[in-house]
């Protein structure tokens, strides 16, 4: 307490009674301050009888938002963002993790990970379902215990590919390497399910046995780890003879039945199935089985291979036919006259064209007409030619109508051509050359298409014509589609004709996506008058506030005198008030004051001369509190200046108080903590 | 080894590309990456009026809902996505000349159809690939040995997926040996597949 000077005897020694909240001179005895604001921790008493701390935990860090209490009156006493999520979520994995039985081991864990991905931001733009979900089953995975993402995906209602993913994501941000899941942890859980009673550990150990051997033999990567338990306990229970049907495996394991039957079968085909039950407890088999995939593949591979080599006998028999062909040919021309020159493929490649189909491809026809050349130069120009002119080959499948165009781009290749026949080295060296200039002069053309020009090269423009329908066939279509989609677009007109209603009647709401409420500022104001008409301009309306009564406060300010008998209800009172009724406009505060204003109902009498008693005294204890919790607000420098305001105010207060406690007609009290929490 | 990509145009130039860290060995034995789609967009630059397309086109799907035609082209195998704005989604190529063949071919047409299309931006956004290992892979192996990157959920997926961060690519690896790889584009898909080769040889079980 700051040692102050006596301002009758200008001692200083001043004697500060906390118990009765008063400061006296020890030199003359004048009481220089009463009822000193006590800035200790107050106690509340619950609606169970219990007793609790009133006061918020404010973080260290300094960001802390408040939120507007009037909104946020059901949440968890104003307490910041981040402790409600931890709360929330801690809660959530409570309530997820009983219905699992995970021990509180596992729940904490649990608990640590959310932690740990509130802080890394993980929670936001996602269902805190998910994320519970996640952390849940990270846990279970670490610890090793016989959860499935399904049971999780079962409980929440939610498809499991989305929690998986929502895991997956979790598992990557934490850096936390979850172990495979190995199918022998799920054994106990189901055996139990499926109530083996006293056997159910034999049949336990004889379906890990089966496991462990489907393992070996390549059945078990790629599955899902349920279905081979459900297989592997099948089997077990068959062994011991019990008799569970598929039905009953497929409802506890949580698989369709044709899984399940499928991954008999593939146990069928190992070896290991065709061993008695004793042989099978006794003996393991050495060998190794081929995964199932990889024995369907061996099938597959072997049919081709069958197709093949008939299809070749068939070849070889073409063969033959062909070699009698073209040698009868050969005698054909070279009793012709031949021609040389380019000109001279030119002329084949007409002949050619004219005998073989137009749809076949540029190879094709060239294959055509070396065929009849050379049975050997057959392979090499096919090969080179696709090597050499793919895009030439493209034009000219492209420009099948117009056959000179396609010549003339084909024309320069044919020198080449000659070449080829001979030594393969170097025709292989240039056509590899031929093609990296053609990539480099494809790249010039692209260079064309930036300036938006469309680049028709190898475009058919007959074929493109075939793709746009004549007049006859829009009509028709337009008509068929009309009749197809005139449910929407009879919506489509009911909604523009709304909207041109509410335009003309002038109600026409635009459609904004939501936007996030503003956050407003605490008002910071020098009269409580300025803060009342910034609250004014700031909030929307409220039914419960007159006004009027509020905009009258500030003019008749001018009015003389506080009444004497004011102050025993102290400068401290009044100054208390008109902290109040800024908070009033900067703050709304809903809990504490209605539970300071209860408890204080019995501080009302030991305040002696106290006129507007209730009232002012629910005012001050909740501008107590006010000033205890929002320092900021508190205008610590100008006790003076606003006392005389607040004087009057309290003045003026008096009357339309009265009038107001009137107009609402009513109870003292009541009224006061309903005018509060109305704010 | 010998990695052949089969995409016609640039055969040649992929030989030559052939890294030599993959021909040390000499298994003789060639891996064929088959690229099964190619997705590319460009930009008409101009306003289409969708309608006026799904009744003059022969083979187009009006969506109005979505607020899209699609457009299914015979020659390249292509299916595009049209929007008013002008942008246009192709897919189903085969090779990056198939596909903007395919996209010009589309331009063309709607330019038949009376628009004002430019050809522009046209930019090949996705490549998939597959590819078939001649051997068989332990996905639980595999997945320890590389951690973070690849991640393995048998209860999800059946193919463990690895992703490699600066070649944006992700490959999906099977336990019968078979890899799927996606990618900004062909060459990305081959370097993809370069790099795992030897992380998949090391875990591998059986011969095929």
């Amino acid at each position: 307490m700051s040692s102050r000077v006596c301002k009758t005897c200008g001692c200083t020694d001043i004697d500060i009674d906390q118990a009765r909240g008063n400061a006296v001179c020890m030199g003359c005895g004048s009481v220089l301050e009463d009822n000193i604001i006590v800035s200790e921790v107050t106690f509340v008493e619950n609606s169970g009888g219990g007793s609790s701390a009133v006061g918020q935990f404010v973080a260290s860090d300094g960001t802390g938002k408040t939120p507007v209490l009037g909104s946020g009156f059901h949440t968890t006493l104003g307490k910041e963002s981040r402790a409600q999520t931890l709360l929330n979520g801690k809660r959530q994995i409570n309530h997820l993790g009983h219905q699992l039985q995970l021990n509180q081991h596992c729940l904490d864990t649990a608990f640590n990970f959310f932690k740990m991905a509130v802080c890394k931001h993980l929670t936001r733009g996602r269902k805190m379902a998910h994320v519970v979900a996640a952390c849940l089953y990270l846990v279970c995975r670490t610890e090793g215990t016989p959860h499935m993402l399904l049971d999780l995906s079962d409980l929440l209602q939610v498809n499991v590919y989305i929690l998986g993913r929502t895991f997956l994501l979790l598992a990557r941000e934490l850096c936390i390497n979850a172990p495979a899941i190995d199918p022998c942890l799920y054994i106990p859980r189901f055996a139990h399910m499926l109530e083996f009673g006293e056997k159910n550990h034999e049949v336990s150990m004889t379906a890990l046995r089966l496991l462990q051997r489907m393992k070996r033999d390549w059945m078990h990567t790629g599955r899902r780890p349920s279905g081979l338990c459900g297989a592997a306990l099948l089997v077990a229970a068959r062994m011991h003879e019990f008799r569970r049907t598929v039905k009953e495996v497929i409802s506890v394991v949580k698989v369709c039945e044709a899984t399940l039957r499928k991954r008999l079968t593939e146990f069928e085909d190992t070896p290991t199935s065709q061993l008695t039950i004793d042989e099978f407890m006794r003996v393991d088999l050495e060998q190794e089985c081929d995964p199932p995939s990889f024995t369907a593949g061996q099938r597959k591979l072997r049919l081709q291979q069958l197709e093949h080599e008939l299809a070749k006998k068939i070849d070889e028999v073409q063969g033959e036919i062909c070699s009698y062909q073209d040698e009868i040919e050969l005698e054909l021309e070279s009793s012709r006259p031949k021609l040389k020159g380019p000109y001279a493929s030119y002329a084949r490649e007409d002949s050619s064209d004219d005998s073989v189909s137009v749809a076949s491809g540029l190879p094709g026809n060239e294959d055509d007409a070396d065929e009849e050349l050379k049975a050997a130069a057959q392979q090499l120009t096919k090969d080179f030619y696709s090597e050499l002119m793919p895009g030439a080959g493209e034009a000219s499948r492209a420009e099948e109508g117009s056959e000179a165009e396609s010549e003339q781009v084909v024309l320069p290749r044919y020198p080449p051509l000659a070449s080829l026949l001979g030594p393969l080295p170097t025709a292989a060296s240039l056509g590899l050359s031929e093609s990296i200039q053609k990539c480099i002069t494809e790249k010039d053309v692209d260079g064309n298409s930036e300036n938006g020009e469309l680049d028709l090269k190898g475009i058919d423009d007959d074929e493109i014509e075939r793709y746009i329908l004549n007049e006859k066939e829009v009509k028709i279509k337009t008509e068929l589609w009309m009749q197809q989609n005139a449910d929407y677009l009879k919506e489509q007109k009911e909604k523009e004709e709304r909207i041109a209603k509410e335009k003309e009647l002038g109600i026409y709401k635009e459609q904004k996506p939501k936007r996030p409420p503003k956050k407003r500022e605490p008002i910071r104001a020098s009269t409580a008058g300025e803060a009342i008409e910034k609250m004014l301009e700031q909030k929307k309306i409220s039914s419960k506030i007159n006004y009027d009564v509020l905009r009258d406060l500030d003019k008749k300010g001018s009015s003389p005198g506080a009444q004497p008998e004011e102050t025993p209800s102290s400068p401290g009172g009044r100054k208390l008030s008109g902290r109040r009724k800024r908070n009033m406009a900067a703050l709304g505060l809903g809990n504490p004051i209605s539970s300071v204003g209860k408890r204080l109902r019995p501080l009302i009498s030991a305040h002696v001369g106290k006129k507007p008693a209730s009232s002012q005294a629910a005012k001050a204890s909740a501008a107590v509190v006010t000033a205890e919790t929002s320092q900021p607000v508190v205008v610590e420098s100008g006790p003076v200046v606003y006392e005389d305001a607040m004087e009057e105010e309290e003045e003026e207060e008096e009357e339309p108080c009265v009038s107001a406690m009137q107009l609402m007609g009513g109870n003292d009290y009541g009224c006061d903590v309903d005018d509060d929490d109305g704010l | 080894m010998k990695i052949d990509c089969v995409c016609t145009s640039w055969y040649a130039s992929v030989r030559t590309l052939r890294p030599d860290s993959l021909m040390e060995a000499n298994n003789d034995v060639a891996l064929d990456i088959i690229i099964t789609n190619v997705v590319s967009v460009f930009r008409t630059r101009c306003h289409l009026n969708l309608r006026t397309i799904a009744l003059e086109g022969s083979n187009v799907i009006y969506k109005p809902e979505v607020g899209k035609v699609l457009m299914k082209l015979r020659k390249p195998r292509i299916t595009a996505s049209i929007w008013s704005s002008g942008k246009i989604i192709c897919t189903g190529a085969t090779s990056e000349e198939e596909a903007k063949l395919g996209a010009r071919r589309l331009a063309r047409c709607l330019q038949k159809l009376g628009f004002k299309v430019k050809f522009t931006a046209f930019k090949v956004v996705n490549v998939l690939a597959v590819c078939t290992m001649p051997f068989h892979i332990h996905l639980i192996q595999f997945t320890k040995n590389n951690r973070p990157i690849a991640s393995y959920e048998p209860e999800l997926h059946p193919a463990a997926s690895y992703r490699i961060k600066n070649l944006k690519a992700t490959v999906q690896v099977f336990s019968t040996g078979s890899i799927t790889v996606t990618g900004p584009n062909v060459r990305h898909v081959a370097m993809a597949v370069e790099q795992i080769y030897p992380l998949l040889f090391e875990c591998k079980s059986t011969m095929r």
